[in-house]
């Protein structure tokens, strides 16, 4: 049988760093050392500021990769503020991986999402209209009728009304119609809204 | 009566499980809706909208009962055949081009359950890679259930394990215990290392050393989003650069994270370990 068991040939693994050495790695380490930094922080729920600082600098998609999925692995509230500041990134990699991160944390997310959606980058509010499909209650409805009512943009409005057809109720019908009031000018608004508001109405 | 449920709560329930898990569901309405109707009975939910509450709100683990209900969780020996051939056909060329004789080619099952999938790759490269011969094989199966384990080591099934079998290989590579039990043979169960391993702990995984090819179906669907990235980034610190894992048909690497590249092969989609860049 040419297959062959050879288990004990494989070298044993390196240590993880500690949390001073990794945080050293992180901030000017080569990029394989930077990678092993951010994993090994995973363990240490307190430096999600610092995990945060570095994406600032980081260009690196593994690395960068790699700092969120160990904020996401915190889930807290810091955490979350650590990946906010991204959402509005120049870097569409940096942005996506933001808005993923966020994704995965609704539990702490959920609180910021109001901020969010009154942000002044409409292209941050645009991606708060998404985080809010991973929370899903009346009360998020709510926020994303005072989009629909107050929103100057109608690509916020838009991804807005999007994100209702998923969680909305019929208590979002009156900012939808103020919504096609306020864009009467764009058809795809109210071609948007009547979409929306029959699958409500079927669904409740 | 049973609860009614139409193509509009299939699309809205199939959009949910997309995003949640990036599993996407098969194109038959009925074939859903039957589905969910089963799990409304199960939950004594009496309308599809107060189900896909209890859905999003993942109460009493309902996410992991609905994917459950589209699963298959009996395996056989050459399950998803087509990632078989592209093995052969496509990856392990790849994996040995620049490697010498003799060299070993190193390939994960995981999660490897009773052990169908590692001794079906290795019947599969015995029977069909004509370099088997010339590189050092091995195949590791892992799995955090140990209990599965000890039944993996002890390789003896039933008839449905062998249904996809060609009748040649079973005789070859097969002793009979009975008339409803077969033993994979000796020399093919000494030849598969079997581990316990959570897929999820760093230290655990990185033990087993680096792979050319990983086997991973169907696992990932079923962590959270947090788990299944970690999952990701061990895996790929478990592949050589360059090297190859395959997931199971309805998954995504892509939807999980953005270290791997998407290859496309004849037979299957594969997912690719990038070669390290220059270390700046």
């Amino acid at each position: 049988m040419p297959l062959v068991r050879k288990a004990s040939q494989v070298a044993p693994p390196a240590g993880s760093p500690d949390r001073a050495d990794a945080l050293r790695a992180l901030g000017s380490g080569p990029a394989s050392a930077r990678w092993s930094a951010a994993r090994a922080l995973a363990d240490f729920v307190d430096t999600a500021p610092e995990l945060g600082r570095a994406l600032a600098a980081e260009t690196d998609q593994r690395v960068r990769a790699a700092i969120f999925t160990s904020l996401i692995h915190f889930g807290d509230a810091a955490s979350v503020q650590a990946v906010v500041p991204y959402l509005g990134a120049p870097d569409a990699n940096l942005r996506s991986g933001a808005l993923d991160a966020l994704r995965a944390m609704p539990a702490a997310m959920g609180a910021y999402l109001a901020g969010l959606l009154r942000d002044p980058d409409p292209n941050v509010r645009l991606l708060a209209c998404e985080l809010t499909l991973e929370v899903p209650s009346p009360a998020t409805a709510m926020l994303l009728a005072e989009v629909l009512e107050h929103d100057p943009s109608v690509n916020v409005c838009a991804a807005a009304l999007d994100a209702l057809g998923e969680i909305g109720g019929p208590d979002v019908l009156p900012a939808m119609a103020c919504c096609a009031e306020r864009f009467a000018d764009q058809p795809f608004i109210r071609f948007s809204v009547d979409t929306v508001r029959t699958r409500i109405e079927r669904s409740h | 009566m049973p609860p009614a449920v139409d193509d509009e709560d299939c699309r809205k329930i199939g959009e949910f499980l997309y995003r949640r898990t990036g599993m996407v569901l098969p194109r038959h309405p009925d074939y859903i809706i039957r589905r969910v109707i089963d799990r409304m009975q199960a939950t004594a939910t009496t309308s599809f909208d107060q189900y896909l509450a209890r859905l999003r709100a993942d109460f009493d683990d309902e996410i992991e009962h609905f994917i459950n209900a589209f699963t298959i969780n009996e395996t056989y020996f050459y399950r998803e055949e087509y990632q078989l051939r592209c093995l052969t056909t496509d990856l392990l060329a790849q994996c040995i081009a620049t490697k010498p004789s003799g060299a070993p080619v190193r390939i994960w099952s995981i999660p490897c359950s009773t052990g169908e999938e590692p001794y079906s790759i290795a019947m599969w490269l015995l029977d069909t890679w004509p370099a088997v011969d010339s590189y050092d094989v091995e195949i590791i199966g892992s799995d955090i259930d140990t209990r599965v384990l000890e039944a993996a080591r002890a390789g003896q099934y039933g008839q449905r394990a062998l249904m996809r079998l060609p009748k040649a290989t079973i005789a070859r590579y097969f002793e009979t215990i009975d008339d409803q039990t077969w033993r994979i043979i000796a020399d093919l169960r000494q030849s598969i290392g079997f581990s316990a391993t959570n897929v999820v702990a760093a230290t655990e995984v990185r033990q087993l050393g680096r792979f050319d090819v990983i086997f991973c179906r169907n696992m990932l669907i079923y962590f959270d989003d947090a788990s299944r990235r970690i999952a990701a980034e061990n895996l790929y610190e478990s592949l050589v650069p360059g090297g190859f894992i395959c997931l199971g048909h309805t998954e995504s690497m892509s939807r999980i994270s953005p270290l791997f590249e998407v290859q496309r092969y004849a037979d299957a989609v594969v997912y690719q370990r990038p070669l390290d860049p220059p270390d700046v």
